[in-house]
């Protein structure tokens, strides 16, 4: 970068006495506090451009370094770029809780799902025992049943017998009926 | 890293090595970010949770349709069950009819 008619100015300057404290320099280190960073850069710069002038002080020469005036608005600005910054600091980071949110959204609904199906299975689990007591009560009926069964057996069988029976007295009676 | 940065360059003002400053520590911050984000291998959790909460829902929808259909055929037993026992209160003397019969 070329250096304009100021800064070249300021550089002979520079170059020629030893600079005391290059306060704008000094931002570099000073990671933790931009703001108040700023401030004291801002107002070295905001202060009025000092020509180099020479002093004579025991034979020796000093200069004042020359700056450039700060632009009357680089505190709204610099807040604007922090406040900017922050923002999208806190998007970055939002993004990832939401879907941590979502997951966790969907981990109860999936866990009311399963609530759901145990109060079913618990309400089955009840009917069927009831069911099965009562189909044990059921039970000497379903045996009564059974007897039933065998006993119109018998009778078909004791119909049928009599069946034969009448069926031979009336052929003999049909036989001495013709003598 | 950023000490050799800071050092007065010859034909760069202070001004331009702010700005250059303020630009390196913002993409460092925000390299920062992302990193930390990357080092906790959240995406990588979250991808496979859902990937495994997609192959289970066609289970739960399915496991929650067949105990819905068991509770309905418990109710048609419980309705037959009802009118079994109904019938075979009349079996009693449909009994004692038959052995006076066979007697």
């Amino acid at each position: 970068m070329a250096a304009t008619g100021d800064e070249a100015a300021a550089m002979d300057s520079i170059s020629r006495v030893p600079v005391s404290h290059p306060a704008g320099l000094s931002l570099a280190g000073a990671s933790s506090s931009h703001g108040e960073g700023a401030e004291p850069a801002a107002e070295s710069l905001l202060s009025v451009p000092k020509k180099p002038s020479t002093n004579s002080d025991g034979g020796v020469e000093t200069a004042e370094e020359a700056v450039e005036p700060a632009e009357p608005d680089i505190n709204e600005l610099c807040t604007d770029m922090f406040e900017k910054m922050a923002v999208f600091l806190q998007g970055e980071l939002t993004a990832t809780c939401e879907d941590y949110r979502l997951l966790e959204n969907m981990n109860k609904l999936t866990s009311l799902k399963y609530m759901e199906m145990k109060d079913i299975s618990i309400n089955i689990s009840r009917n069927l025992q009831d069911l099965n007591n009562k189909y044990a009560s059921l039970q000497p009926y379903l045996d009564q049943i059974n007897q039933i069964e065998e006993q119109v057996s018998a009778l078909e069988q004791a119909a049928y017998k009599l069946d034969t029976y009448s069926k031979k007295l009336e052929a003999k009676f049909k036989k001495l009926e013709k003598r | 890293m950023t000490s050799a940065e800071s050092q007065p360059r010859f034909g760069q003002s202070v001004k331009g090595l702010l700005s250059d400053k303020v630009g390196s520590c913002s993409g460092d911050v925000i390299a920062l970010t992302r990193q930390v984000l990357k080092g906790s291998r959240s995406q990588e959790l979250l991808g496979q949770a859902a990937r495994n909460m997609v192959i289970q829902e066609d289970a739960i929808l399915h496991s929650e349709d067949s105990l819905r259909k068991m509770s309905i055929i418990t109710t048609h037993l419980q309705y037959q069950q009802e009118a079994i026992q109904k019938n075979v209160e009349h079996s009693k003397n449909l009994q004692d009819q038959l052995r006076h019969l066979l007697k």
